[in-house]
């Protein structure tokens, strides 16, 4: 460290016309730190994130062009993993499989979720009912997979019982006909999640600017026009992070899938994640598994994008409306 | 266009009492402004006006309908906020436009009106700004613009330039004043400041801990303040008073204080002879109805000179009376130093006498 120029031989004490003075602190504190001093700061840090997460990383791609695990040995192969994606089907039915699921589940759990914070947003009851909301998401997926999976059972099972008394359902488990399994998964991502986006989207409601809303309800402006045009641009910047987080997750997430269904029947559940599991842990083609999930990885960073550039479109198409 | 009249109107927040009891009638095309300091209910009875406020008892009329359960869209009002409150997202052009559009205006009268409106205001070259890039006061122009290009019923003002800083505001008075007798609408303006009030409203109502004190012109509310409170608000430097005994001598008043004498006037006398409850009085006087002078007469009272504030205009001076002080207003090239004795005469054809028990005036 750098001494400061204005210390004295006898450190902090100075003498001025005479007088004995005690500066306010120390003056090696008033020294600032040098960008070194930060580094060693963060170090232990930057550390075990390389460890756990950018060495592995670098580790799946040099997988991804391998053949691993082979009697011969890891063998360079170049592209011919990806290669083989191309040409496998159970590779593209789990994109379908992925997206489809993903898109209900997002639907749905916006569409509820915003409407339930706006219910909540300054009720009389507001505290008690957003914990009482939130208690889904506390659950570990793993339990709440196995939880529904009693539920859905269709000899016990206290949903199959209800669903089958309205007559929605037949004797089949909800999660034992391929028509509807995948409508099982849904369920239990809307019911684990939407407490989510209520929580994400009530705390964006808080920060709506009360004069704006007064002022367009003077201007004329209906509740619902109100919501559309003044309160909606407000929660924009929440509910992307919301969208973001459920629409990782969605992507990421297997183990309500795996609880539930495993993938089945008849595979109309295996999304690409389950598929990429199957492979890589079931049949331990790493190289082949560690391609699947590299592509999984560059279309989420893809969709990631488009999605926060489709969510500051209408901010910035308001900008310039009137020019 | 239309009148207004509220009718004992109260308004509650839970057990608290807001408004008590108010009633004001304020004529079609007249600007009235409700004067009073923070929390004396003031916005309240303009949020109930504009329909942001439930009124808890009592009616609101808008001419002869009664609009207690319209919706604000419903009652044909705009409203200017006190921290403006424009769409950050949109230009000054498309703020001024969304009331109309609102209201499914067509283009041209849009684009009309703004024009009227920001010639009016000095705006042209501003409209295809966001609310981001104006100054404190083209803000507040802004937001007067999106309130007039409606041509509404009524205007309501809730402090709207007290965030300008004093130059601007001074500025502001003389035109807000200006483009309410243009546009001929009746204007409800909230404020605190009685300069505001008493430069630009026909009438005033002060209110005080949400009740109305008092309703009239300003030179009504100046003059003839109905008790001590409204007194004492109103005018700066503030009224200066004196706790003071009544003897009666040969058939006149004479006010008895522990530092001065005076007569009290025969009319003045008659007035309080009906009235007067005990003997003590509230005697008030303003700082400009008091001369000072290094000369004595027969009326002046003695004081002690204490500090002089220089103002530029005139000079104010605090005097050390005898177990009292007093402000005067005076001329700018007085000149007495600190400690010095000075004569005070009292314009007591001005002065005012007030209960000392509940404040009311007696004259």
């Amino acid at each position: 460290m750098t001494q400061n120029k204005n210390a004295t031989p006898e450190g902090v004490v100075r003498y001025v016309e005479g007088a004995k003075v005690l500066d306010y602190l120390p003056q090696v504190f008033n020294v600032k730190p040098s960008s070194s001093y930060y580094f060693w700061l963060m170090a232990p840090a930057l550390i075990v994130l390389a460890a756990i997460s950018i060495y592995p990383f670098f580790w799946l791609i040099w997988m991804s062009l391998h053949n691993v695990g082979s009697s011969a040995g890891d063998t360079f192969v170049g592209l011919k993993n990806f290669e083989k994606l191309l040409t496998d089907d159970k590779f593209w039915i789990g994109w379908g499989l992925l997206f489809k699921y993903t898109a209900f589940c997002m639907f749905f759990e916006i569409a509820i979720g915003v409407l339930l914070a706006v219910i909540l947003n300054g009720h009389r009851f507001e505290n008690i009912l957003v914990t009482v909301f939130l208690m889904p998401m506390m659950m570990a997926p793993a339990i709440a997979g196995l939880v529904w999976y009693y539920l859905f059972n269709s000899t016990f099972g206290w949903y199959h019982w209800l669903m089958q008394s309205l007559g929605i359902l037949g004797e089949t488990s909800i999660i034992g006909s391929t028509d509807t399994a995948m409508a099982a998964l849904i369920i239990v991502d809307i019911w684990q999640w939407t407490p989510l986006i209520t929580l994400i989207t009530l705390a964006g409601l808080k920060r709506v600017p009360r004069d704006q809303l007064e002022a367009n309800m003077v201007d004329g402006a209906s509740a619902f026009r109100n919501f559309v045009a003044i309160t909606l641009p407000n929660i924009y910047p929440f509910l992307l992070i919301g969208i973001m987080l459920r629409f990782m997750d969605n992507f990421r997430f297997i183990d309500v899938i795996l609880a539930l269904t495993g993938g089945g029947p008849a595979e109309s559940t295996k999304v690409l994640p389950v598929y990429l599991f199957d492979v890589s842990f079931v049949f331990f083609k790493l190289g082949r598994g560690a391609a699947i999930a590299l592509t999984l990885l560059i279309v989420t960073i893809i969709l990631c994008k488009l999605l926060v550039r489709v969510f500051e479109g209408p901010a910035s198409k308001r900008t310039d409306m009137g020019s | 266009m239309a009148s207004v009249t509220i009718t004992n109107v109260w308004k509650y927040y839970g057990k608290t009492v807001a408004v008590k009891d108010l009633n004001i009638h304020c004529e079609d095309g007249e600007f009235v402004s409700v004067l009073g300091p923070s929390g004396c209910g003031k916005s309240s009875t303009l949020r109930m006006l504009a329909g942001l406020e439930h009124i808890s008892a009592g009616d609101i009329h808008f001419g002869d309908m009664r609009v207690n359960e319209l919706e604000p869209k419903d009652r044909d009002i705009a409203m200017v906020f006190e921290n403006y409150a424009l769409y950050p997202h949109k230009t000054v052009y498309e703020n001024m436009a969304n009331p109309l559009r609102l209201r499914g205006s067509s283009e041209d009268l849009i684009e009309k009106r703004i024009a009227f409106a920001a010639e009016m205001l000095e705006i042209e070259h501003l409209l295809q700004r966001k609310p981001m890039e104006l100054s404190g006061g083209q803000k507040q122009r802004t937001a007067i613009g999106r309130a007039i290009v409606r041509e509404p019923k009524l205007f309501l003002f809730d402090e709207p330039i007290a965030h300008l800083d004093a130059k601007l505001r001074a500025r502001m008075r003389g035109e807000l004043k200006l483009m309410q007798r243009r546009l001929g609408t009746t204007m409800i303006y909230v404020t605190h400041d009685q300069l505001e009030a008493m430069s630009m409203a026909d009438r005033i109502a002060v209110m005080h801990n949400g009740v109305l004190q008092q309703l009239g012109t300003p030179q009504e509310i100046y003059n003839h303040p109905v008790n001590e409170w409204v007194a004492g608000f109103v005018g700066e430097p503030p009224m200066n008073f004196f706790d003071c005994e009544l003897v009666e001598e040969g058939g006149r008043f004479v006010l008895v204080h522990p530092a001065f004498r005076q007569m009290v006037s025969e009319a003045q006398s008659a007035l309080l002879r009906g009235a007067l409850r005990g003997t003590s009085v509230r005697m008030g006087i303003r700082p400009d109805q008091i001369s000072i002078g290094g000369k004595s007469t027969v009326e002046s009272v003695a004081g002690t000179i204490k500090v002089t504030e220089p103002l530029g205009g005139d000079t104010l001076v605090n005097v050390d009376l005898k177990n009292a002080q007093l402000l005067v207003k005076t001329h700018p090239d007085f000149s007495g130093a600190m400690g010095e004795t000075c004569h005070l005469t009292f314009d007591t054809g001005r002065w005012h006498f007030f209960a000392s028990d509940n404040g009311i005036a007696y004259f």
